[in-house]
């Protein structure tokens, strides 16, 4: 196979080698090793395109498996190297290279293709896992589970039928109108995190902007992206594009920093595809982050009380939205806008905490390794609650905390911003 | 050379160091080919990572008994090749051994391993009023262990002096895995000094495992300037008349037009203005009446040397982006072309503007582009040549180029190196600074500490005239 198609070759050409990136990097801190680290995946993805190196090397793959791809080192590099994107070309090229065993490839097609795509099978796998939570069944089966037992355990709690419901296809504003916008419900969102979606919507509401979803669009494809699935990836852009046309031009609000940093990147995805590249890059110009949005929008005097219970807050950012979308000080600044919420801040917060999509559930060691740094800092800072914007990040905080023992809350920064009880808000207004 | 890496030396190894801390596979390998002199690769054939001295000394000892050469290594950062490893040796990593060990704010000492990151200590000891004053632009990377090294310096240096003056005592592994303790902080050295040698012998004598280092107050008032000119003469001659009137600024630094091009691009755009030909940054520190004297004295020099105009930092948050850019510089030339070689000459002060342009001229004789970014305040030019190492024409100009500026310098009265050492790079070069009996001191100087030659073989002195390759000065069995 043609090298250069495996690798980005042009884009690795960017990379200097300065080193600067190494300190940022949570494998190159855990390991100490070149190779675990952006600079050291560059030097191996030349290789490649210089036919140094097989691309089916079971080192290689295992460092690009090992990348948590948070991207740290995009915010680090002067030379402005585009690693995420280079990470995906070449995760998708290494599958090309040497495809994955039958049972694996079985795994990843029932994963991708079937159920983060299907309203139906999101759903039923959940009810599955929380009659398994339930039962007992789940404890059971890990204990066959051998290497896979901390991955089981480590399963977020599945929420009730009565949380996981959709939000309404409108939400009006809270009192006068002041604009419209789209709000991205998400595959897992309405699932396991159905609180936060409503929470997000009271939001829009209490600044003034109604609030709208695409029905029956469920995934945008960013988990796919990020594991080198990229045909997967563009046609479930594709449809994402075509169910938000049908919603005009409204900016799109994401809550789940992964998702809104993939959509903000469908221009470069599509780039290749001519139907679709004019079409993609409208689109990314649509998507906005919550954070980012409310920050932008809420009128000056907007005061959002904090709910009771939370305690000192402390925030931590999500990597996609501080690396992904250079978003830092708009959360603080919110948070900042809470009238009798305390905030400090945590050390390294823009550090990655393992979630990294799947990445804690393909590698659970390895994700708990690196969030073990993260926890200290949290008991450091003193803080009651974590606050966070991604979904991932937010099992990740809840499931390690826990299993270190350490007593804390964990909500998304639209739970501290809603009014105190969104779902009544949500009654009052409609 | 006899490589010896076998199995049953690297199962040894492995036994030392656990299995994390061993690495023999050739792709993992791959990534230590080169270090931030990417122009030269050597294949190791093992990479040792120990956490302690005590591992450190085990995993050199086992090598030592196996006569495999080893090269010391921190983060690979470094630009003349001094931790470009040797074919079929073995490198000796330090990035597990990153501890702060100690942190004695009263006597102003820490005490830390040595593959610490450089700005990790700064940011421990800012807490308690302190930092450590030498601040390669690589600092958020490079390991201070690497700074022993090659005696780094950095824009800070200026005042506070290279890494040398920060040292106050070292743990180092020697050749043969025995340790040898100078840890004792002694104010004035006693005996020999064996410290001072040891600083800047880009790991030829040993690899030290433990270091004291100083630590400086931070001074109450910092001011931050950044002076725009329309042409690089008046920001060179600027400087020389800054110094010619005796003002002790911490730092000057010169970019010219093409450097700034290459930040403004990038995350770490300061601010420069991109239609200025070169913007000098000068630093300013001590008490507010010093501080508020000197600069407006230096500011007067500057504009009368033609700066058009002037620009204050107006808190913590603006000197540190006016920083940031001058320090993301090196990787944000990645834009100009996918390879950079960094000369690192020294010149006499009042000689700046002449020999800025010599640079020039001959990078632009051989078709080459060429981009300036300096320590004005030392003398220190980082003539930066942009190149592809994929056209081997345009990599023999490169060398050619940069051997020639070094000629340049030298019969100017300048030096080879000012902070990047010697290593790989500029090893021919030495023989156009010291003579035959010279360059012999300091080959028995080397056979006192490693015999066998064998730490780091191959850098630093020039090979005819220790004639390691002819024979005539054996190394003894």
């Amino acid at each position: 196979m043609e090298p250069n198609a495996l690798v980005d070759y042009v884009k690795s050409l960017d990379c200097i080698h300065c080193g600067l990136c190494l300190r940022t990097c949570p494998t190159y801190q855990l390991t100490g090793v070149e190779s675990s680290s952006p600079r050291g995946r560059i030097y191996l993805m030349r290789a490649v395109a210089e036919n140094k190196l097989e691309a089916s090397d079971p080192h290689y793959r295992e460092e690009l498996d090992y990348c948590l791809v948070c991207r740290h080192c995009e915010s680090v590099c002067p030379a402005g190297v585009r690693f995420g994107e280079m990470m995906e070309t070449a995760r998708a090229g290494a599958a090309k290279a040497a495809p994955r065993g039958a049972l694996e490839r079985f795994a990843r097609w029932v994963g991708f293709q079937v159920v983060l795509p299907s309203r139906f099978w999101l759903s039923l796998s959940i009810s599955a896992l929380r009659f398994a939570q339930r039962t007992g069944l789940l404890r059971l089966a890990a204990k066959f589970a051998g290497a896979r037992k901390e991955a089981l355990l480590s399963m977020p709690a599945a929420p009730p039928a009565s949380e996981r419901r959709s939000l309404p296809e409108r939400t009006p504003a809270r009192g006068a109108q002041r604009g419209e916008v789209a709000l991205l419900e998400g595959c897992v969102m309405p699932e396991l995190f159905g609180r936060v979606n409503r929470a997000s919507a009271a939001v829009l509401a209490d600044i003034g902007y109604a609030c709208r979803t695409a029905r029956g669009h469920v995934c945008c494809g960013a988990l796919h992206a990020h594991n080198g699935e990229l045909e997967g990836a563009r046609e479930l852009a594709r449809t994402t594009i075509a169910s938000y046309e049908r919603l005009g031009d409204a900016p799109i609000v994401v809550n789940s920093a992964g998702c809104g940093a993939h959509m903000k990147a469908y221009g470069t995805l599509l780039e290749d595809d001519p139907a679709w590249r004019e079409r993609a890059k409208r689109f990314s110009k649509r998507v906005v982050d919550f954070s980012e949005f409310v920050a932008a929008n809420a009128p000056a005097d907007w005061r959002p009380h904090a709910a009771p219970g939370l305690g000192k807050l402390t925030y931590d950012d999500p990597c996609h939205l501080c690396h992904g979308q250079q978003i830092r000080s708009q959360p603080r600044e919110l948070l900042a806008r809470v009238s009798g919420a305390e905030r400090v801040e945590l050390a390294n917060a823009e550090s990655c905490c393992g979630s990294a999509g799947i990445y804690s559930l393909l590698r659970p060691g390895d994700s708990q390794a690196v969030f073990e740094p993260k926890a200290r800092a949290f008991a450091a800072s003193g803080a009651d609650t974590l606050v966070t914007a991604n979904p991932g990040c937010h099992l990740q905080w809840e499931s390690g905390l826990a299993r270190l023992g350490v007593k804390a809350r964990v909500v998304h920064i639209a739970e501290v911003l809603a009014p105190s009880d969104p779902d009544s808000a949500r009654a009052n207004v409609r | 050379m006899t490589p010896g890496v076998d199995a049953a030396l690297l199962a040894q190894l492995r036994a030392v160091t656990g299995e994390a801390g061993l690495i023999s596979d050739p792709t993992r390998l791959l990534s230590y080919e080169c270090d931030g002199l990417a122009l030269l690769q050597q294949r190791p054939a093992c990479v040792v990572l120990p956490r302690t001295t005590d591992e450190c000394a085990r995993a050199v000892a086992l090598l030592h008994r196996a006569g495999v050469p080893i090269v010391g290594r921190g983060a690979g950062t470094g630009l003349s090749g001094g931790a470009t490893p040797v074919e079929g040796g073995a490198i000796v990593g330090l990035a597990r051994m990153r501890e702060i060990l100690a942190l004695d704010v009263e006597n102003r000492t820490a005490r830390v391993q040595a593959g610490l990151v450089n700005v990790d200590l700064s940011f421990a000891a800012e807490q308690h009023g302190l930092f450590y004053a030498p601040d390669p632009s690589s600092q958020h990377a490079c390991t201070i262990g690497g700074n022993i090294g090659e005696n780094s310096g950095g824009p800070h240096c200026f005042k506070y002096g290279s890494t040398n003056r920060h040292v106050l005592g070292l743990t180092i592994v020697r050749h043969d895995g025995s340790v040898l303790d100078l840890s004792r902080v002694q104010l004035d050295p006693l005996g020999y000094d064996l410290l001072g040698l040891f600083v800047g012998s880009e790991g030829m004598f040993g690899i030290a495992t433990e270091i004291v280092v100083q630590l400086m107050p931070i001074q109450p008032v910092v001011e931050t300037v950044l002076a725009i000119f329309k042409d690089l003469d008046g920001a060179c001659d600027s400087v020389s008349d800054v110094i010619a009137a005796g003002h002790e600024p911490v730092a000057l630094e010169i970019l010219d037009r093409l450097t700034i091009e290459a930040v403004e691009a990038s995350i770490f755009a300061a601010g420069y203005p991109k239609d200025a030909e070169a913007v000098l940054l000068i630093e300013c520190e001590g008490s507010e009446a010093e501080v508020a004297s000197s600069l407006d004295e230096i500011l007067a020099v500057v504009r009368r040397r033609g700066a058009i105009d002037v620009r204050r930092a107006r808190n913590a948050h603006e000197r540190k982006k006016l920083w940031a850019g001058r320090k993301g510089a090196f990787g944000a030339m990645g834009r100009i072309a996918p390879d950079l070689y960094v000369a690192d000459v020294v010149v006499p002060r009042t000689k700046l503007r002449e020999l800025v342009l010599g640079t020039t001229r001959i990078a632009h004789e051989r078709g080459l582009k060429l981009s300036n970014v300096f320590h004005a305040g030392d003398g220190n030019l980082h003539p930066n040549i942009s190149y592809d190492r994929r056209n081997p024409d345009e990599v023999r100009r490169v060398l050619e180029a940069g051997d020639e500026i070094m000629e340049l310098v030298v019969k100017a009265g300048g030096s080879l190196t000012g902070e990047h050492g010697v290593g790989l790079e500029k090893q021919a070069a030495m023989t156009q600074v010291f003579d035959e009996p010279s360059l012999r001191t300091m080959c028995a100087v080397r056979d006192a500490w490693d015999p066998q030659r064998r730490m780091n073989p191959g850098k630093l002195i020039p090979v005819h005239a220790c004639r390691e390759m002819r024979g005539a000065l054996r190394p003894k069995a």
